[in-house]
């Protein structure tokens, strides 16, 4: 719910309960003070018509009633009720009150009888019920727009630097500016958050820092190393150290080949590539595939081309891997003499391989280091590359297995 | 060839000279920025293979340097840091070639032969071992003046194990030369043998001679 929705749901709810009280109260007190008055006003009347018949006048008036009769009159209490009278002229009973009391006047006893009109309490409460639902909405509505109004200025520095800060990377050279405001607590969340973004950047460019180094104090003692072993292959050795020394090659060259996917990973994180330009993905699947023609061959391969022209803006470093990963897993985990199919449309890019369904949950497929046991085979990196790649171009990657072939396919 | 090595490392560069030496090359090392531009401003070098991560300084710099005052010489940038930005920089100012370490040496030699062989000798270069010639810039290959086909793979090998003569070479450095880095090599040593199988087959079905030895477990080696 956006925040001035949320102020004015609760701006609305505390109106009407608010309005709602006060309307009551004022309903019941005003019928209270008025029914007084009036009951006063009935008993000055009363005391007139009285102090009339005292002085021997004829009493007639409209809406009096003047009854003469005996002792047992004065028994009888001072009453105020209301009543209902037709009236004649609107064709309508309407509520009146009556104020009745025994009276005794020249030594008679008279019972005296006043009314007066009441407006109807119904009419009352349907006019107070009505002003105080449109204060009520008046209130809200007017309410809501100088809310709106208002809040457009007051948020507008605040909507502005979250847009920047949606945008912002500390990956990129720039740093983290932001519209000024008045207001103290965005004058105060701009200030954490640009720190925040300051150390972002400082933490991003250390660990970046750390990742070069890592990078290069691993590869140098890998070179060593791999050289210095290249150099005892050239000794006659006997057939049990040339495996033990084949051992150390192989996991020299395996070392190295996950630390380049990973730095390659972390690369891609921080979308470190600015090499983007129109590259021919047609060219470049021809191009793999061409060097890896003898490879399929020698597995007995049947590769089925499909492929249309298609450019994508993208860095041209990065579709090299993609395509060749993409094409390397295909060939490891084809079956011998199986089908390959690739295809390539304006919309997709599909890489189909016969081969036995995966042992592993689909979920674990585009993991680092996910498929365990299954993947001896590659470095355990190759298709989070390609996951991490299609991320950064905004393609999906998606895997299915049917016919008893395993489908990778790239949505542009 | 002369080639002048500039590395902070003194095992990779003991390793390098060792090699470089034992294949009829001059070999000159420069361990610091100093040492190499010192070395760059009094001599000729005809390809100067460069690390990047130098203790006191980048070697990127010293490209400008090379192609300022010796426009043949042939640069070939040694990084540890596989940064695409690195090598984007250093191929434009003038590089002629990127290595990522670690490396194989027998990578490392094919690819200052093929720089030398392209920018000293201006792709005029034949490479000859007993009656054969072969001409890198046509990709053609001869005995006796006799055309012999080879396929490409089977060409790139045979220039793999000539340059790289007398020395065993891994299955696996073949594969890296062949099809690249990103590919996974155990995979493919069936391949790489294939290869070899028909290559050998077809030098000894002409010159009647063997050149490749199977050193068991450990690659081949190419001798004339």
């Amino acid at each position: 719910m956006k925040l001035l929705s949320k102020i004015s749901y609760y701006h609305f709810w505390l109106s009407a309960i608010v309005l709602g009280i006060t309307g009551c109260m004022l309903f019941f007190f005003l019928r209270n003070e008025i029914s007084k008055e009036i009951e006063e006003q009935l008993e000055l009347q009363t005391n007139m018509v009285a102090e009339e018949i005292h002085m021997g006048k004829n009493v007639a008036f409209p809406l009096v009633n003047i009854t003469e009769g005996n002792e047992s009159l004065m028994k009888l209490p001072k009453v105020f009720k209301d009543t209902l009278i037709y009236d004649k002229v609107q064709k309508v009973t309407e509520g009146y009150y009556y104020f009745s009391e025994s009276r005794k006047i020249n030594g008679k006893p008279y019972r005296i009888m006043v009314m007066t009109t009441y407006i109807g309490w119904d009419n009352y409460s349907k006019t107070i019920i009505y002003i105080f639902l449109s204060i009520a909405a008046l209130l809200i509505i007017l309410g809501t727009l100088v809310n709106y109004f208002i809040s457009r200025r007051i948020w507008k520095p605040f909507l502005i630097n979250l847009k920047r800060m949606q945008g912002y990377s500390v990956s990129s050279k720039e740093e983290l500016e932001l519209t000024l405001t008045d207001v103290k607590e965005f004058k105060e969340m701009n200030k954490v958050l640009i720190d925040l973004a300051a150390r972002g950047k400082k933490e991003y460019t250390a660990l970046k820092e750390f990742t070069e180094n890592a990078s290069h104090e691993i590869q140098t003692p890998l070179s060593i190393l791999k050289t210095r072993l290249e150099s005892i292959s050239q000794q006659p050795l006997t057939v049990d150290l040339a495996r033990l020394l084949n051992d150390a090659k192989q996991a020299t060259i395996r070392l190295s080949k996950v630390n380049k996917g990973l730095l390659l990973l972390a690369k891609l994180e921080n979308n470190a590539f600015t090499d983007v330009q129109w590259v021919s993905l047609q060219d470049v699947l021809k191009r793999n595939l061409d060097l890896m023609e003898d490879l399929f061959e020698h597995k007995g391969l049947h590769v089925e081309q499909l492929i249309q022209n298609k450019l994508v803006y993208a860095s041209s470093f990065l579709m090299e891997i993609l395509v060749s990963n993409l094409l390397t897993n295909a060939l490891s985990y084809a079956t011998a003499k199986a089908k390959i199919i690739i295809t390539l449309s304006e919309q997709t890019l599909e890489i189909s391989n016969e081969g036995e369904p995966l042992s592993f949950p689909v979920s674990k497929l585009f993991t680092r280091f996910g498929k365990g046991a299954a993947g001896n085979k590659g470095n355990g990196l190759g298709l989070s590359i390609v996951k991490q790649i299609c991320k950064i171009n905004n393609w999906q990657v998606n895997y299915h297995y049917n016919n008893s072939m395993h489908h990778f396919s790239i949505t542009f | 060839m002369k080639v002048l090595f500039v590395e902070d490392e003194p095992v990779l560069l003991e390793e390098m000279e060792t090699y470089f030496n034992s294949h009829d090359c001059i070999c000159e090392q420069a361990v610091t920025f100093g040492q190499a531009e010192q070395k760059l401003r009094d001599y000729m070098y005809d390809v100067v293979v460069l690390d990047i991560t130098l203790p006191d300084g980048n070697g990127i710099d010293l490209i400008e340097d090379i192609r300022k005052s010796h426009l043949e010489t042939g640069i070939l940038i040694l990084s540890a840091k596989d940064s695409l930005q690195d090598k984007l920089n250093g191929l434009n100012l003038g590089a002629d070639d990127y290595l990522t370490k670690p490396f194989y040496l027998e990578e490392l030699n094919a690819r200052v032969n093929a720089i030398y062989r392209r920018k000293t000798l201006k792709g005029a270069e034949q490479i000859m071992f007993d009656d054969f010639t072969m001409h890198p810039a046509s990709k053609s290959f001869f005995f006796k003046g006799n055309e012999v086909s080879l396929t490409r793979k089977e060409y790139d090998m045979l220039i793999y194990f000539v340059i790289n003569k007398n020395r065993v070479v891994s299955k696996a450095s073949i594969v890296e030369h062949l099809w690249g880095d990103h590919f996974d090599q155990s995979d493919n040593f069936d391949t790489v043998y294939v290869h070899m199988k028909n290559l050998r087959k077809k030098l000894c079905n002409i010159s009647g001679k063997d050149y490749i030895k199977t050193v068991y477990g450990m690659g081949y080696k190419f001798t004339y």
